[in-house]
């Protein structure tokens, strides 16, 4: 048995950052290096709540690259009381190589994403009311809306959009001030109040297609 | 450490990497297992014609399937995702790569076969039969690990002004303290029950050998503590006792026994050259069967038999067996696509994964060995907990320190937040409250969080007794022909010996399957 030798690289742009990525992940192949997206975020990237990791497939490529960068620069992840946003960090900020955030977009890009199956139960009536704020950046459907870099919330992880907001709130995202849309993201999450507010805001986007 | 120890945490502690003393007492009273009883390595049937069996992982329970399965006449192929076999059973040695996510290493120790470091399992009791059988079948030779040593050093920041002192200080001056104390104030008319007051004198007795009092009950220091010099020109002097109110101030009292457990008391073993030579052994009989960088992304479980789609060079492949016997740790099994039946999956992110860490510190001088210390380990309250001194290479110039060993996850976390670097760094600081010079004497080191190293990202499974009772049964049943497998599915999780017995149990329902189907050969 031996180690697999260096393979062409299938999901990068060039031989370059091919290089470039081997030297991010340490590996000695690059042709599935981005296999290690997977092995945090699942199959297809459609999230492991077993490690907290959430789905990446489906996601705007200009919103994962912007987070990817965040992460690249320690914008985000970088508070020990945020411990997945944590276990993040240092793989971000191994993207820095030239082409290489775009690469790891481009490799999800491909990725069969699937709905997630709900996680929560909550008060959608309550949250249907209290979306109100959000529908006028992430659309009435959850759909997002890349004028104003507003991510889609519709068919995300529930759990991890509730963690998400629940960090805005703490000031563990959105805090730092490099992520200019996190700080205007933070300020608004001042509308949900307390952890059931949250919690029926996410029930309600769970109900929308 | 920042919390109090439960009872509870102790247990857990003494089954060294997630625990499981108390639940396999408690599956023994429930009557779950035989008291006492080995399980054995089944005797499999040999198969008339060949069954296809894809084993998910190549741990030590997945090569334990393979080697056996292999030669009854099954069909294997073992699908491993990381570079290398062996699961949680990893030395390191110069040049090893350490696939962390986020913090990939290199492990720079000089190329010597005494300078490695057991990263994953490090130590065998005498009473873990199915692993000493394999390796005494794979040849893998074995010598004596020290695990307790009372020479080596007891250290908290909460007695002694946070001066180390010797262990057998701590143990026999707090027992003569205890001794003295319960000699005193115990009274023929205090017995009662299995007692009598007709025991009373031997009673007195016991105490005063437990604690080496004097004819008088009272504790005047023994030499069990170490004699205050060792110059046999002179007559013996006994050290003056510790204080016992600075030795009650330390928790180091719900660790102090670990020495003593059912998994943790001499005689141990470890092998000769790396706990990886158990790996080394059963891929001389099985390396062939194993495909690495082989990352499963959905499993089917059909009428007959189960399909594996897997990622290879980037590419999806898929595989049919008529078995598939799974590794894979549950935590990540759940971020895999599948057909399992829903109470069965739900298991997969019930059990919390867990979170142990480890450095190991290549020093230039062997500087323990100058203050007696040889092999065993030295105890402290702080991140670190540990410090192990290697029991091979006596004498030598160099050697490998285990410098942290956390059982609790926070300070598994701590360490992992931080860079390689600053984890060196952090341990260097609190190993030199221990060793004074500590810092001056690392010439290179690696750090191992498990729960980011890649393919694994967890330790072992962290079952309490209610997920046991509320979880096991059904995730060691097999769903059609899939099996879940590892220390994960056994009563002794982050043990060598739990994974065999993971194997063999499932190996074995596969043999009475066949043997029932009328498949195997007279």
């Amino acid at each position: 048995m031996k180690c697999r030798n260096a393979s062409a690289p299938r999901n990068v742009k060039s031989v370059a950052t091919a290089i470039a990525l081997a030297f991010v992940f340490g590996s000695a192949s690059a042709g599935n290096d981005f296999d290690y997206c997977l092995l945090c975020h699942g199959a297809n990237a459609n999230g492991n709540y077993g490690i907290r990791a959430p789905k990446l497939s489906g996601m705007e490529p200009w919103y994962l690259a912007r987070q990817l960068e965040n992460f690249a620069v320690g914008a985000r992840g970088t508070s020990a009381e945020d411990a997945p946003g944590h276990e993040m960090g240092p793989v971000g900020m191994r993207l820095k190589a030239e082409g290489a955030i775009d690469a790891a977009v481009q490799f999800i890009g491909k990725l069969d994403s699937k709905r997630p199956a709900p996680t929560l139960t909550g008060d959608v009536a309550h949250g249907k009311k209290l979306y109100e704020n959000c529908a006028s950046c992430h659309g009435a459907r959850g759909e997002g809306n890349p004028a104003l870099q507003s991510p889609a919330l519709a068919a995300r992880s529930d759990w991890y959009l509730v963690t998400q907001l629940t960090n805005y709130q703490k000031g563990l995202r959105g805090a730092d001030e490099r992520d200019t849309y996190g700080a205007q993201m933070r300020a608004i999450v001042a509308t949900l109040p307390d952890e059931k507010a949250i919690t029926d805001v996410v029930a309600y986007i769970n109900t929308l297609k | 450490m920042t919390n109090q120890f439960s009872r509870r945490d102790f247990l857990h502690l003494a089954g060294a990497v997630g625990g499981s003393t108390a639940a396999f007492r408690a599956a023994m009273a429930l009557g779950l297992l035989p008291a006492a009883a080995h399980a054995t390595r089944p005797q499999l049937a040999s198969l008339k014609k060949s069954k296809k069996v894809l084993i998910l992982g190549g741990g030590i329970s997945g090569l334990t399937a393979a080697y056996e399965l292999s030669r009854k006449g099954y069909d294997i192929q073992v699908l491993e995702a990381s570079f290398r076999a062996g699961g949680r059973n990893m030395t390191l040695r110069s040049g090893d790569r350490i696939d962390e996510t986020g913090f990939p290493q290199v492990c720079n120790f000089d190329k010597d076969p005494d300078l490695y470091f057991n990263c994953g399992p490090a130590r065998i009791p005498g009473h873990h039969k199915e692993l000493l059988n394999y390796c005494q079948e794979l040849d893998v030779e074995l010598a004596p690990f020290i695990n307790d040593n009372r020479n080596a050093w007891v250290q908290d920041d909460a007695m002694f002004g946070g001066k180390p002192i010797r262990a057998r200080e701590y143990f026999n001056d707090s027992r003569g303290f205890v001794a003295e104390l319960m000699a005193k104030s115990l009274k023929k008319e205090h017995l009662t029950g299995p007692m009598t007051a007709a025991d009373w004198e031997q009673l007195r007795e016991y105490l005063k050998q437990f604690g080496e009092l004097d004819p008088q009950f009272k504790y005047i220091g023994t030499a069990r503590s170490g004699l205050a010099s060792h110059d046999y020109t002179f007559p013996d002097q006994l050290k003056k006792p510790l204080s016992p109110s600075e030795l009650l101030k330390s928790r180091f009292m719900q660790i102090m026994s670990f020495g003593e457990t059912d998994d943790q008391a001499a005689m141990m073993m470890e092998p000769v050259g790396g706990m990886d030579r158990v790996v080394a052994g059963f891929l001389r009989k099985v390396g062939h069967l194993v495909q690495l960088e082989s990352q499963v992304q959905k499993i089917q479980v059909m009428n007959r038999g189960v399909e594996v789609t897997y990622r290879r060079n980037g590419q999806y492949v898929k595989a049919k067996a008529d078995y598939v016997l799974n590794c894979i740790p549950m935590h990540l099994l759940a971020g895999i696509e599948h057909n399992f039946p829903k109470d069965y999956a739900a298991g997969f992110t019930a059990i919390p994964r867990g979170k142990l860490f480890k450095i190991g510190l290549q020093m230039k001088e062997r500087f323990w060995e100058r203050e007696g210390i040889y092999g065993g380990i030295s105890w402290t309250l702080q991140d670190i907990q540990q410090i192990w001194y290697p029991a091979h290479g006596i004498h030598r110039k160099k050697g490998v320190v285990l410098a942290a060993y956390t059982f609790d996850p926070n300070a598994g976390e701590k360490f992992a937040r931080l860079a390689p670097a600053d984890r060196i760094k952090l341990a260097i600081e609190q190993g030199s409250k221990i060793h004074p010079d500590y810092g001056k004497y690392v010439e290179t080191g690696v750090t191992v969080a498990w729960h980011q190293m890649n393919h694994m990202l967890g330790c072992a499974a962290q079952w309490d007794e209610a997920l046991w009772k509320q979880w096991f049964k059904t995730l060691q049943a097999p769903v059609g022909s899939h099996y879940l497998m590892g220390d994960q599915v056994s009563y002794h999780p982050g043990w060598q010996e739990g994974a065999i017995a993971s194997a063999h149990r499932a190996i074995a329902d596969i043999d009475a399957r066949e043997r029932a189907a009328g498949s195997v050969a007279a």
